[in-house]
């Protein structure tokens, strides 16, 4: 390690690279940690974790006895056993108590993506409500048509304000903070709504999962959807590296070349200018040139045999789009997991090594940040996976019952997890090794061998 | 180097499956310790062992998780890298061993599976006490197993704290009861002392009047003198005693006021005052407070008034040394007076009884005494010279008395108590009201004759039954324990009741075989009867014939019987071979049954304890045996058909 420094001192290696060499190394170091807890409030299973988007810092998590509550995961409230394990309380909790609390589980519990004021909570009361986190009142309510599975609001949008919301309900809406009404209703899944997420790329593309196995990707500025992910079309691995590609094809692909550079250097800035105008003609998605007619023709009423397409047998249960937004990972009830290339729309048949995923709830997903590693609630563990290949890079057992959501915080590189058994588990790289020693000085020599005889 | 490892890697993993392989409650400690000792030099060695152990675990059979458990408890208490091992898959260990979860239960024998699983929750308790705070996992596991499915724990730390507080309370406590003592003490010091002090005086006073007394009497010199014409020590020790004996001063009538007031003081001193200055003794040594100076000073004084006391009781035992037993006598005195008025009443009873006996046998005569006595009791009864009858009767009586005693019978009371043995006869209209004839004419001289009041106060006595023990049953159930039913004879759910040992074992454990033995005799026995009652039968068949067809074909008939018998004799034969093939088969299974209960492995924990009730429906419900018993049944039939055709077979 102190190699590394002298050498990123030097300037031998690039800071990219070292602050990418230390974290997957931080990474690969991930297990339970014994010096942060926290203290869960809840009383029923954790459904919903998330790290707010703008510091990570504060970590949101929404549980089935209908409470959300937030904690400071960076600054402990408390420390325990010689100021070995800190305790980290909730900061504040919203539950049944509260006056406008929800009377049913929270299914579904996020931030506001660009700052911490607000924070949104699905539930299956069928409300979805909008909470200013400084005096946890509720500012906005929306009465839905039926349960609330998941609720999703754009890391990107800047000209809307909008929440996705799956529902029991076939439709799924888009609430409008601003207005406090529904924006639109997407109809086209033939069952209820299991997950919605959103397009790191584009701000108006969405993206959701049905329990009829349906993966429909919605462009919020037009009717109907564009892309229904099928199972059989498939493409072998990985699409070749955009740099390759273009030097063998350079015309062709130019555009798509400048639009996916663009998009994985700062995606923010180039939604920014986006944002002006002329969306559509900018979107990654929709700019693929050889597939550009025949999608036009299908947008509006698409061809019933494509509609039809299935992503799982068995319902959709868990949906995450990588960072770049250029693949989309889905988890379903048949306990598959398959990896999308968004922009072709096909099946990377990735074999990811899953042993068996929970049917009947929404599971949430979570991936690093350099799309390597995606974590799997895999029924009573999390799993992490490689993303290219499949394979079981780490699995981390800790819970006594179903995980049902999991969160990396890759600022800290720190992994939250939440299941039935009402914990929420932090797991984090070993300290550093200054750490380690300070750990040593003030905690107690318990725990050494202990031989007798 | 490699040979090495792989010899060093069986080792440990041998010696962890003997160490499992045992149907023992405990982990055989050589063994233990050959493990411990194996794995602490080496971290493969300890790896191989968590993985062994995590496998052992997970086998199908209670008692080996059980050894298991033990063992990682042990290396768990001392292995900080074998606790990083196990903690990694905590959950499974405590899936496996506490069974929590609904899908895997505990293997079978379910009485080692419960002690499995209490022995797991306590293990995580100490766990989660020692190393809780440095293993997250353990700390999980304790909440989840606490907090969500609420387990009892047996919160050994929490008792134990417990206990500590409540001792120290009770400490604080009684501390404070002496504190309140030894306040109340200096308070009333100088009065203490000054009682003391003035009962001491008053002893002294009396002895001294006692020892003036003394002085008249001579003594002294002449033992000197005589001293040496004494050899031989017994004549010596003889001539000692008597001469102390003359210095005692014994009381009379003269000194008899002194001697009272002596020994009243010295009960006084023995009673009140050695046994409160003891106390305040124990108290001031017991208590904690600030000046100690005049704790000790308190303390010092009392020590020095318990010596004086101790010298002048002893003084008073030396000199006066009739003073104890004095009043040992007198307490004897005391109490005799309270035998004999107790003794009283029993004997005006047994006194009229006695009469009774002496009126119409002369039997009861046991000593020409209690006939003498038994009038003079009577009589004492009547005039209330208690005291003098007593001293009369007094010692010589009393041994009478405790002979008649022991052997007389003890009865409850009841009224044909009141008038035992008395020949009276009641009046019967006498009964101090004035009738007045209001009912008619009214006979005041009507009595009631003694025999029909002897019939009316008959004595009667209700049968009680004897209390008897009822055994428990003390079968082992499968949840572990001794099944404490009580019946009599057999319990319903475990067949007779017969002794068994602590663990519910049978003593004799031979019953069942022997008993399976027994009864394939008896099936022998009586397939033998039935041979026997069918021959008896034929013969006597025969007979009848015989008489009916005497004159004709005598020869042939002969024959005929001839052929029966012979045939008959197969046929039993047949019959008992059956019956024997019967007896034979169970004896078979039995063996074998005890064979297995003889080697007690671990297989053999997982069978199900036979019942008598498995026993009689394997019986009776084997085919074989059945069809056995069906065809001795039907071989009757045959027999009989073939006695009416005697020619048709």
């Amino acid at each position: 390690m102190w190699r590394e420094i002298r050498d990123r001192e030097a300037g031998k290696t690039r800071p990219n690279s070292f602050t990418n060499r230390i974290k997957s190394s931080r990474i690969a170091n991930l297990h339970l940690s014994n010096y942060k807890d926290i203290v869960s409030p809840h009383r029923g299973s954790i459904n919903s974790l998330q790290v707010d988007l703008t510091e990570g810092r504060y970590l949101l998590s929404g549980a089935s006895d209908a409470s959300a509550a937030c904690f400071d995961v960076q600054r402990a409230s408390d420390y325990e056993g010689r100021g070995l394990i800190a305790k980290h309380k909730c900061l504040f909790t919203v539950d049944k108590q509260h006056e406008t609390g929800h009377k049913y589980a929270v299914s579904s519990a996020i931030w506001y993506p660009v700052d911490t004021g607000l924070f949104i909570t699905g539930s299956y009361d069928h409300y979805i409500k909008v909470w200013d986190t400084n005096t946890s009142q509720v500012v906005v309510n929306f009465k839905m048509p039926g349960k609330v599975y998941r609720t999703a609001m754009s890391p990107l949008a800047t000209s809307h304000m909008l929440i996705a919301a799956g529902t029991e309900d076939v439709q799924v809406r888009l609430c409008d903070i601003a207005s406090g009404a529904f924006a639109h209703t997407l109809s086209g899944h033939r069952d209820g709504v299991m997950t919605v997420e959103w397009s790191t790329s584009s701000e108006f593309v969405l993206i959701t999962g049905g329990c009829d196995g349906a993966i429909r990707f919605w462009d919020i500025r037009r009717a109907g959807c564009f892309r229904v992910l099928d199972q059989s079309k498939s493409q072998l691995g990985r699409r070749p590296p955009i740099l390759s590609c273009s030097t063998t094809n350079k015309v062709s692909v130019s555009k798509a070349l400048s639009a996916g550079q663009s998009l994985s250097s700062k995606p923010r800035a180039q939604q920014k200018k986006s944002a002006g105008g002329n969306g559509i003609k900018q979107s990654p998605l929709c700019r693929t040139p050889a597939k550009g007619p025949v999608r036009q023709r299908l947008h509006p009423g698409m061809l019933s045999s494509q509609d039809r397409a299935t992503a799982h047998y068995g319902a959709v249960t868990g949906l995450k789009i990588t960072e770049d937004g250029m693949y989309l990972l889905s988890a379903g009830s048949d306990s598959r997991m398959r990896l999308w290339d968004v922009e072709s729309g096909c099946n990377t048949l990735v074999n990811f090594e899953t042993v068996r995923l929970q049917t009947s709830k929404a599971i949430q997903l979570a991936t690093t940040q350099d799309a390597s590693l995606v974590f799997v609630p895999c029924m009573t563990a999390v799993k992490a996976f490689d993303l290219w290949s499949g394979m079981t890079f780490r699995t981390f057992r800790g819970h006594y019952e179903y995980v049902n959501c999991c969160w990396f915080n890759s600022q800290d590189q720190e992994m939250y997890t939440g299941g039935n058994d009402r914990q929420i588990l932090v797991w984090s790289p070993s300290r550093l090794i200054a750490n380690d020693m300070d750990m040593q000085d003030m905690g107690p020599a318990e725990d050494q061998d202990n031989w007798s005889d | 180097m490699e040979t090495v490892g792989d010899s060093g890697k069986g080792k440990v993993r041998v010696l962890i499956e003997k160490a499992t392989n045992s149907t023992a409650a405990e982990v055989d400690p050589r063994l233990l310790k050959a493990i411990k000792s194996v794995v602490r030099y080496s971290d493969s060695e300890l790896r191989l062992a968590a993985q062994t152990l995590m496998d052992h675990m997970k086998r199908d059979h209670s008692q080996v998780r059980y050894l298991t458990l033990l063992i990682i408890d042990q290396l768990f208490m001392r292995s900080k890298l074998f606790r990083t091992l196990l903690v990694e898959n905590l959950d499974q260990l405590l899936s496996l061993s506490v069974g929590f979860r609904r899908n895997l239960p505990l293997p079978a024998p379910p009485a080692v599976a419960s002690v499995l699983r209490s022995k797991a929750i306590e293990f995580l308790e100490k766990w989660n006490d020692s190393f809780g705070i440095h293993y997250r996992q353990i700390r999980l596991g304790f909440d989840y197993l606490k907090h969500t499915l609420r387990f009892q724990f047996p919160n050994i730390q929490a008792n134990a704290a417990r206990i500590q507080q409540e001792r120290r309370e009770r400490e604080m406590r009684s501390k404070e009861i002496l504190q309140n003592k030894f306040a109340t003490l200096k308070g009333n010091l100088s009065s203490i002392k000054e009682e003391v002090q003035s009962t001491l005086d008053e002893i002294g006073e009396c002895l001294k009047i006692v020892h003036t007394e003394k002085e008249t009497i001579p003594l002294g010199p002449l033992d000197d003198e005589d001293f040496e014409e004494f050899r031989s020590s017994e004549l010596r020790q003889i001539r000692l005693d008597s001469l102390r004996e003359g210095e005692k001063i014994h009381e009379n009538s003269e000194n008899k006021v002194v001697f009272d007031a002596l020994r009243e003081l010295y009960k006084l001193l023995v009673t009140k005052h050695l046994v409160s200055v003891q106390e305040w003794i124990s108290v001031l040594i017991r208590v904690e407070v600030s000046d100690n100076r005049s704790r000790d000073s308190m303390l010092k004084e009392f020590i020095d008034m318990q010596n004086r006391l101790q010298t002048v009781k002893k003084k008073c035992i030396e000199l006066g040394y009739a003073l104890p037993d004095t009043t040992k006598r007198e307490k004897n005195e005391e109490e005799d007076f309270w035998e004999e008025g107790k003794i009283e009443s029993f004997e005006h009873e047994s006194s009229n009884a006695l009469n009774k006996l002496n009126d119409n046998t002369s039997v009861a005569s046991t000593s020409g005494e209690v006939k003498n006595k038994s009038p003079e009791s009577s009589k004492g009864k009547a005039n209330c010279n208690q005291s003098q009858s007593c001293e009369h009767g007094g010692a010589d009586s009393s041994s009478l008395r405790s002979k008649l005693l022991a052997e007389a019978p003890v009865i409850n009371w009841g009224t044909f108590l009141n008038n035992w043995g008395s020949d009276q006869v009641f009046l019967a209209n006498q009964r101090g009201l004035e009738l007045e004839s209001h009912w008619g004419r009214v006979d005041y001289d009507a009595v009631i004759p003694a025999e029909k009041i002897a019939e009316l106060n008959i004595r009667r006595t209700i049968y009680e039954e004897e209390q008897v023990e009822i055994q428990p049953c003390r079968a082992p159930l499968h949840k572990g324990g001794l099944c404490q039913r009580r019946d009599l004879r057999a319990c319903p759910f475990h067949g007779p009741i017969i002794p068994r040992d602590d663990e519910g074992n049978p003593i004799n454990k031979s019953t069942s075989t022997s008993d399976t033995i027994l009864d394939s005799d008896l099936l022998e026995q009586l397939a033998k009867q039935a041979v026997k009652n069918v021959r008896d039968r034929d013969t006597e068949d025969a007979k009848k014939r015989k008489l009916d067809k005497q004159s004709q074909k005598r020869a042939k008939l002969a024959k005929i019987r001839e052929h029966n018998e012979a045939v008959l004799r197969d046929a039993a034969l047949a019959s008992t071979s059956n019956s024997a093939f019967v007896g034979e088969e169970v004896m078979a299974t039995t063996g074998g049954r005890s064979a297995l209960n003889k080697k007690e492995s671990l297989a053999s924990m997982l069978h199900k304890k036979e019942s008598a009730k498995d026993r009689l429906a394997q019986r009776l419900l084997n085919t074989r045996t059945r069809d056995a018993t069906i065809r001795q049944l039907t071989l009757g039939e045959d027999t009989n058909y073939r006695e009416a055709f005697p020619n048709q077979w």
